[in-house]
């Protein structure tokens, strides 16, 4: 007769149920295989200096992936990223250089940067929650909007950022290079971000939105939060281009955005949304990093490069998918 | 005073009214029961007190004041905590913050953890033995049995520690022993006080946890009487309407064929799937069966087993005698079986395209066509459709332009161009107009009376007994009852379904 198609009850095992609690287990594994690979073909590109370079290079990538993934708890996304990139990136470049890059012009900029931010990730908010336009579409046209202020503000790329910005960026601070320490205050904060009531309601949201309106949950304030939150993060991503390409440009951000959407899946996350975390994220954004530099250094032909980055990323979505079903069966 | 009282609500939505005239007084410290049967309005005036549904009309007094629950947070404040028939979990959360996450208890600006795990520890004890294997605090929803979830449903509800609870169905999926802990627990609530609403449609659970007990039918309140005063019986006259409790449809009695002479078209034995077992039957060419009780008590799923949309995991099909094995809607098809889904949307219309692509995919599949030349196809659809009077301006005009009861026609009318020999009815009618509904049955009869076989679930009973010549009543995934002849009156047929499974 027909199979019995009654399913026992799924046991929780040791394995399954650690990759359950830890998601980022597989990209884990995934960046630690690249990491030998380029360490393998280009034996300097894990030492210090290397490892500096691609962080100094990626900070930003990793950024923008944490903000993606607020809004991809909550089962939302935001193609506007970039642009909010490309925005705070200029409008911070025309403010110091307006003020004349002093010190305090730097700390003003920045504070006027993350307001932009902010700001932007409210509007996208608002657009998609409250307004209840697909996000997809909704952010879309935004970064549109946000690309056309960034014009606005610069219309020409090229206007250099003061040397205090881009110097502090690249220095050494007792022999540890200064894009370390932002990388630990950024660990930190998002441990602390992790334990707050909006991670876990963002998540619980992107599980079944209609379960945390009838469990009494203010859904679209906390949709509308995680688009601030991720405004706030595209913020800082925007200091670290800043930093690495020491000039503004109005367009600098828009090829990341879907980097960042693809560093999220990578990192283990369900662009459904109610499941993932932003370490996935962060270790997502160091593998696309890492296949970028680990094409480079095989010596890839130029004209094949992009073929075999996007061959490259193709594989490390199937491992992360292959790593996770074999811990689950 | 009454800690809750409901008078006069209505809902409507569109031209379908859910609640005409609800009415509703709760007191503290007792187990409040409603009672009435599918689309009676129970889940409705629920969802009103928990503010999930907004009333058209009424007006709701907590405490002697009038409230104007604006929503789910507007229920919290007030102190209305609900449990949900369809649940409310989050699948990855865990147990612990599924229970705590209407009210997160937090230390600064961070989710107190340890405070979380004690708080969701006191409501698991309460169930603490009878929560079953894979159950732990910090395990995920979606690992869980039914039972389970609905066990962390319970939890969240009573998390939520408010003064007036209301349960929709929380019983449905509990094994006995959960029941037993869950009414222990309901006892000890009751003595401190609290109010709640307690829905079931198990009349052994009603009378064994009830105190009072409030009827609806059809949209209203029809009555509210103590439990001790009242009798299951009783109950189940106030559910069904005096005048139609022993009357035998007459209807039916027209077209009732006790004859019975034709051969069998669809005979099943010992069938076993997702949410039934055991089930047997025959259907005779001619006869229409019907199937009753409750909604979601295997019914649908056995039809959509028999056409293949569902695997079967046990039993044997026979189809005009020989045997039949359901293993694709594709085979099926081929095997001369039909099914239309009252779930148009799901099951039947193609959304977007047009009338003529509608009414011809299952002529296509059974004819093996290849090339469709509209002329012909036309030639074809039009009598199948003018059987059933639909009104429509074109063949070219899109699905979507016509009346949920005129689509609806638009998928019957793709069985009748080659005619299969059983026909799978599966609640055809839900969501249409009442005239659309006399003509599909009219055809219905008409086609039974041409030799097809049908077997018909329906979940308005007052369609199955006007309609069927023999009524299987599903409780729990097993036919409890038929119902034959003088037998299918609505009384019978609501003991049969509310009795204890």
């Amino acid at each position: 007769m027909v199979d019995a198609v009654a399913k026992a009850p799924r046991q929780a095992g040791g394995i399954r149920r650690f990759i359950e609690r830890y998601p980022f287990v597989p990209a884990l594994v995934i960046m630690l295989v690249l990491l030998a690979l380029n360490g393998i073909w280009q034996p300097r590109s894990v030492s210090l200096v290397g490892i500096t370079g691609l962080v100094k290079t990626y900070l930003a990538l990793m950024l923008l992936a944490v903000a993606q993934t607020y809004v991809v708890y909550a089962g939302d996304i935001d193609l506007s990223a970039g642009a909010i990139v490309s925005l705070v990136n200029v409008v911070i470049v025309a403010f110091m250089a307006a003020m004349g890059g002093s010190a305090f012009s730097v700390i003003g900029a920045m504070a006027i940067g993350l307001g932009v931010g902010l700001a932007c990730g409210i509007v996208n908010g608002i657009v998609v929650a409250a307004f209840r336009l697909q996000a997809i579409v909704a952010t879309f046209a935004t970064s549109i909007f946000f690309t056309g202020l960034a014009l606005y503000v610069m219309p020409v790329a090229g206007t250099p950022a003061p040397a205090t910005f881009w110097r502090t960026f690249g220095a050494r601070y007792f022999e540890i290079p200064f894009v370390f320490y932002a990388a630990v205050l950024l660990a930190v904060i998002l441990s602390l971000l992790a334990r707050t009531r909006l991670s876990l309601q963002l998540l619980a949201v992107g599980d079944d939105a209609q379960g945390a309106y009838q469990s009494g949950l203010p859904v679209t304030a906390i949709r509308i939060r995680g688009y601030a939150l991720c405004g706030l993060f595209a913020a800082l991503a925007a200091f670290c281009v800043t930093g690495d390409t020491a000039s503004g440009d109005p367009l600098v951000g828009g090829k990341m955005t879907l980097f960042s959407v693809a560093a999220v899946v990578l990192g283990g996350s369900a662009l459904a949304g109610g499941y993932g975390t932003v370490v996935g994220s962060v270790f997502g954004a160091l593998i696309i990093g890492l296949i970028n530099s680990l094409v480079y250094f095989v010596g890839t032909p130029s004209e094949w490069q992009n073929l075999v980055q996007g061959l490259a990323i193709l594989v490390a979505l199937v491992a992360g998918i292959l790593i996770g079903r074999r811990a689950r069966a | 005073m009454a800690k809750l009282k409901i008078s006069g609500v209505s809902k409507a939505y569109g031209a379908t009214v859910a609640l005409s005239r609800g009415d509703l007084e709760l007191e503290a410290g007792e187990v409040h029961v409603l009672i009435g049967s599918n689309g009676s309005g129970k889940s409705t005036l629920c969802k009103i007190v928990a503010g999930s549904v907004k009333p058209d009309a009424g007006e709701v007094l907590l405490d002697g004041k009038p409230v104007t629950v604006s929503g789910p947070q507007a229920a919290k404040a007030l102190g209305i905590g609900i449990f949900y028939q369809e649940l409310s979990l989050a699948a990855r959360r865990t147990v612990e913050e599924n229970i705590c996450l209407p009210d997160l208890p937090m230390r600064g600006p961070f989710v107190d953890r340890r405070a979380l795990s004690e708080k969701a520890a006191r409501y698991i004890a309460l169930f603490d033995g009878v929560t079953g294997g894979g159950f732990a605090a910090d395990a995920t929803v979606d690992v869980l049995r039914a039972d389970q979830r609905q066990l962390v449903e319970i939890m969240k509800a009573l998390a939520t520690e408010a003064p007036v609870l209301i349960f929709d169905e929380p019983t449905s999926a509990l094994d006995r022993a959960q029941v037993d802990r869950f009414f222990e627990i309901l006892r000890r609530l009751k003595a401190e006080g609290r109010a709640m609403v307690f829905i079931s449609h198990r009349m052994d659970e009603i009378f064994a946890i009830g105190d009072s007990v409030t009827v609806l039918r059809d949209g209203r309140t029809v009555g509210t009487s103590r439990i001790a005063d009242t009798t299951p019986a009783e109950v189940v006259r106030l559910m069904v309407g005096e005048e139609q409790a022993q009357a035998a449809p007459a209807a039916a009695a027209e077209t009732v064929k006790t004859d019975g002479a034709g051969p069998v078209g669809l005979a099943v034995s010992a069938l076993a799937g997702p949410g039934f077992a055991g089930v047997s039957f025959a259907v005779r060419q001619g006869e229409i069966l019907g199937f009753g009780g409750l909604h979601g008590q295997g019914q649908s799923s056995v039809l959509r087993a028999l056409f293949g949309a569902l695997p079967l995991a046990a039993g044997a099909v026979t189809l005009k005698g020989g045997a039949y094995r359901p293993h694709s809607p594709r085979a099926a098809i081929r095997a001369g079986l039909a099914y239309v889904s009252g779930d148009r949307g799901r099951d039947g219309v193609i959304q977007g395209r047009p009338i003529l692509e509608n009414v011809t995919p299952i002529h296509f599949l059974r004819n093996r066509l290849t090339l469709a030349r509209p002329g012909p196809l036309r030639d074809k659809a039009t009598p199948a459709v003018e059987a059933l009077h639909t009104r429509f301006a074109g063949f070219s005009h899109p699905i979507g332009s016509l009346s949920g009861g005129n689509q609806q026609k638009i998928v019957i009318a793709r069985w009748l161009i080659d005619r299969p020999d059983v026909l799978l009815l599966d609640d055809p009618t839900k969501g249409i107009d009442l005239s659309a509904k006399a003509d599909l049955f009219a055809l219905v009869r008409k086609l039974a009376a041409e030799g097809m076989a049908i077997v018909l679930y329906s979940s308005e009973d007052a369609e199955l007994l006007a309609n069927s010549d023999r009524i299987l009543v599903f409780n729990g995934g097993r036919v409890t009852r038929e119902l034959a002849g003088a037998d299918r009156t609505r009384f019978n047929l609501y003991e049969a379904a509310y009795e204890a499974a």
